[in-house]
C-alpha cells in the first residue's frame, strides 16, 4: 500500500491544500501554527477516521465551512484506491471508498493503516495505566479485530457489575449475591480472554520495543512486562476473595480494566526513575514497535505518522529515529531542522495554510 | 428545543417518550399528524384506545393475549413439555417465524440490565419457576439475545435451575444462513470460527 497523494478542502487552517507523500520518508517543515500538525491529522483520518489529537469533529472543519474533505490516493498491488471523507460541523460524516459509500468503520480500516506518534504520547510513560491499558488494547485490536467484541462486552459488563454494586449500597442479600455471583462469572470470562491476548501480544512485543528503544538511544535494556496479581490465581477467584471489599465499598477493585502494564529500563520503573530523556524515547520506541508489530500482521507496513517528533529528541537520537525507521512510508513533521545526516525523499513546506514542495 | 403552545407540545412530549424517537423525530410526527385529515388522526387514536382495553398479558406466559390465555397457549396442538424463554413478546413472533419450534413460551418481561434498574425481581423469574413445578416440563430453551444483558439473563437463569431436573438449553449463535461469507461481519465470523464443531 502506497498513499500517494492526500488533498484537502476547508480542513483545519487549509482552504485547500496537496501533498504527494514519497514511498519512504516525507518530511514537513513550518513555524509552529503554521498547519503542519493539521496536515499530518488529516492524513491520520484516512485511516483511523478519526483524529489522533482527539479533537471534536466540529475543530477540523475551517472556520465558515459546513464540511472538510480529505481524500487520499493510493497504489495497492498496482490498483488505485481512492479514499474521500466528508467531515461534517454537526451532522453525520461519510467515507466512501472507489466512490462506494463505506457503511461500517472497520470496513473503512481495512484499507488504509496508520500509527502516529504525538509529543502528548509521553504519557504513555509518564501517564496513568489507563494510557498504557488503551495503548495495548488499540494495538490487540488492530491486530485481531475479534477483540473489538471482547473489549465492548468487558466495559459494558464493567457497568453493568458497577450498577449492581452501587444499588447494593454497601449491604448484602442473597439476591445480590446471586445477581453478583452471574456478572463475575461473565467478568472472569471475558477478563481473561483480554488478558490473555494482551500478555501474548505484550509477550511479541517486548523484544521489539526493546530494539527499537536500543536504535534511539544507543544504551539501557528495555523490559515491557504484562502481570497482574490477580493471574496467579484467576480472575474468578480473586473476585471471589475481593467480594467483601468491592460490597463495602461500592466500587471494583480487581480486573483487567485494573490492570498496569510495566515499562522498566534496566530493571527500573521508568514512570519513577527514567530521565525525561528516556522517557520520550520509550513513548517513541513503544508507537515503533507497534508499527513495526502491525506490519507483520498486515501484509504491508501501516503509514508512519510523527508530529513533531525531533522537538523531543537530540541530535543523535533523531539522526538515529531517521535511521532506524520500520520500513514503509513515513511522514514527519518539525519546526526545527532535520537532523544533520538525514536525507528525506520529500520535503514539504508549511506556511499559512500553504504546501509547497521545499527544493532546498 | 422550542416550546410549542399548550397541546402540541403535550403530543411532542408524548411521542418522545416512545422507544426509539428522539426529539427532533417527536416534532417531526407530532406536524405529521397535526396534518393528517381528521378521520385518520382519529382512528390512530383509536386502534390505541382498543388495543390498550382488548389486549393483556397471557396469565401463562406473558405474551400479549386477548383472553387470559394466550392463542399459543390455547393451541392444544402445541407441546407443553417445552418451554422457550424469551425476552419480549417480539422474540415469540420472531421464533414462531420459524415455523420449527412446537413447544410453549415464557416471556421474562427484559434482560437483566443493572443500569436500568432491571435486575432478576423485575423480570418473571419468579413465575417461570413456578410453572416448572406445577407443569409437565422437560426442557426449557433459552433463547435470550446474544448480547451481553441477554447472555447474563440465561447464565442466571441456568444457575437457577441447575437443581432442577430439568434439561436446560441454550441457543447458538452464529451465521446468518442464507448469505456469503464473504459479506459476514468479521467479529460473528471470528465468533463463529472459535465456536467450530467437528462434523
Ligand atoms: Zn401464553
Amino acid at each position: 500500500m502506497l498513499l500517494t497523494r492526500v488533498w484537502l478542502t476547508d480542513f483545519r487552517n487549509y482552504a485547500s491544500a496537496e501533498l504527494e507523500p514519497a514511498p519512504g520518508l516525507t518530511v514537513i517543515v513550518g513555524a509552529n501554527g503554521q498547519g503542519k500538525s493539521n496536515l499530518l491529522e488529516a492524513v491520520g483520518w484516512l485511516a483511523g477516521l478519526r483524529s489522533f489529537r482527539a479533537a471534536p469533529t466540529e475543530a477540523l472543519v475551517r472556520v465558515g465551512a459546513d464540511q472538510a474533505i480529505v481524500r487520499g490516493e493510493a497504489d495497492r498491488a498496482g490498483r488505485a484506491l481512492l479514499i474521500e471523507c466528508e467531515i461534517s460541523r454537526t451532522g453525520r460524516n461519510r467515507t466512501l471508498v472507489n466512490r462506494q459509500p463505506v457503511r461500517r468503520t472497520r470496513d473503512a480500516l481495512d484499507h488504509l493503516r496508520a500509527v502516529s506518534f504525538a509529543p502528548d504520547d509521553l504519557e504513555l510513560v509518564k501517564g496513568g495505566p489507563a494510557e498504557r491499558r488503551r495503548y495495548v488494547d488499540d494495538l490487540l485490536v488492530a491486530v485481531h479485530p475479534r477483540y473489538e467484541t471482547v473489549r465492548s462486552d468487558l466495559d459494558r459488563i464493567l457497568r453493568q457489575r458497577a450498577a449492581v454494586l452501587k444499588q447494593s449500597g454497601g449491604r448484602s442479600s442473597p439476591e445480590i449475591e446471586a445477581t453478583l455471583d452471574v456478572w463475575d462469572t461473565r467478568l472472569a470470562a471475558t477478563g481473561e480472554e483480554l488478558a490473555e491476548g494482551r500478555a501474548a501480544l505484550l509477550a511479541d512485543l517486548a523484544p521489539i520495543v526493546a530494539r527499537a528503544y536500543l536504535d534511539l538511544a544507543d544504551a539501557g535494556a528495555v523490559d515491557v512486562t504484562y502481570a497482574p496479581a490477580w493471574r496467579a490465581e484467576g480472575l474468578a477467584g480473586a473476585l471471589a476473595a475481593a467480594r467483601p471489599d468491592e460490597l463495602r465499598r461500592g466500587v471494583s477493585l480487581v480486573g483487567p480494566h485494573r490492570d498496569d502494564v510495566g515499562l522498566d529500563l534496566d530493571g527500573l520503573p521508568t514512570r519513577t526513575h527514567a530521565s525525561q530523556g528516556e522517557q520520550r524515547s520509550l513513548a517513541l520506541a513503544l508507537r515503533l514497535a507497534a508499527a513495526r508489530r502491525l506490519a507483520t500482521t498486515l501484509d504491508t507496513p501501516p503509514l508512519l505518522l510523527l508530529d513533531d517528533v525531533f522537538s523531543e529528541l537530540d541530535d543523535a537520537r533523531g539522526e538515529a529515529l531517521l535511521a532506524h525507521l520500520p520500513p514503509g512510508q513515513t511522514l514527519v513533521t518539525t519546526a526545527t531542522a532535520i537532523p544533520p545526516g538525514s536525507r528525506p525523499e520529500r520535503v514539504f513546506r508549511v506556511e499559512s495554510g500553504a504546501v509547497v514542495p521545499d527544493l532546498g | 428545543m422550542a416550546v410549542y403552545t399548550g397541546p402540541v407540545q403535550d403530543l411532542v412530549d408524548e411521542l418522545g417518550k416512545l422507544p426509539g424517537i428522539g426529539p427532533k423525530s417527536a416534532q417531526r410526527i407530532a406536524f405529521h399528524l397535526l396534518k393528517l385529515p381528521r378521520d385518520d388522526a382519529l382512528r390512530l387514536a383509536q386502534v390505541i384506545t382498543e388495543a390498550k382495553a382488548r389486549v393483556s398479558w397471557c396469565e401463562r406466559c406473558f405474551n400479549v393475549a386477548s383472553e387470559a390465555l394466550c392463542d399459543i397457549c390455547r393451541d392444544d396442538r402445541r407441546d407443553p413439555s417445552v418451554i422457550c424463554v424469551v425476552e419480549e413478546p417480539r422474540d415469540v413472533v420472531a421464533v414462531e417465524k420459524t415455523r420449527e419450534y412446537k413447544g410453549r413460551y415464557h416471556v421474562l418481561g427484559g434482560a437483566m440490565n443493572p443500569l436500568e434498574g432491571v435486575g432478576a425481581e423485575q423480570l418473571r423469574v419468579r413465575e417461570l419457576l413456578a410453572r416448572l413445578a406445577d407443569e409437565a416440563v422437560t426442557e426449557v430453551i433459552l433463547c435470550t439475545n446474544p448480547n451481553v444483558e441477554g447472555e447474563t439473563t440465561a447464565l442466571y437463569l441456568a444457575k437457577m435451575l441447575q437443581d432442577v431436573p430439568i434439561k436446560v438449553t441454550r441457543i447458538a449463535s452464529g451465521l446468518p444462513v442464507g448469505g456469503d461469507l464473504e459479506y459476514a461481519d468479521e467479529l460473528t465470523l471470528g465468533r463463529a470460527i472459535e465456536g467450530r464443531r467437528t462434523v
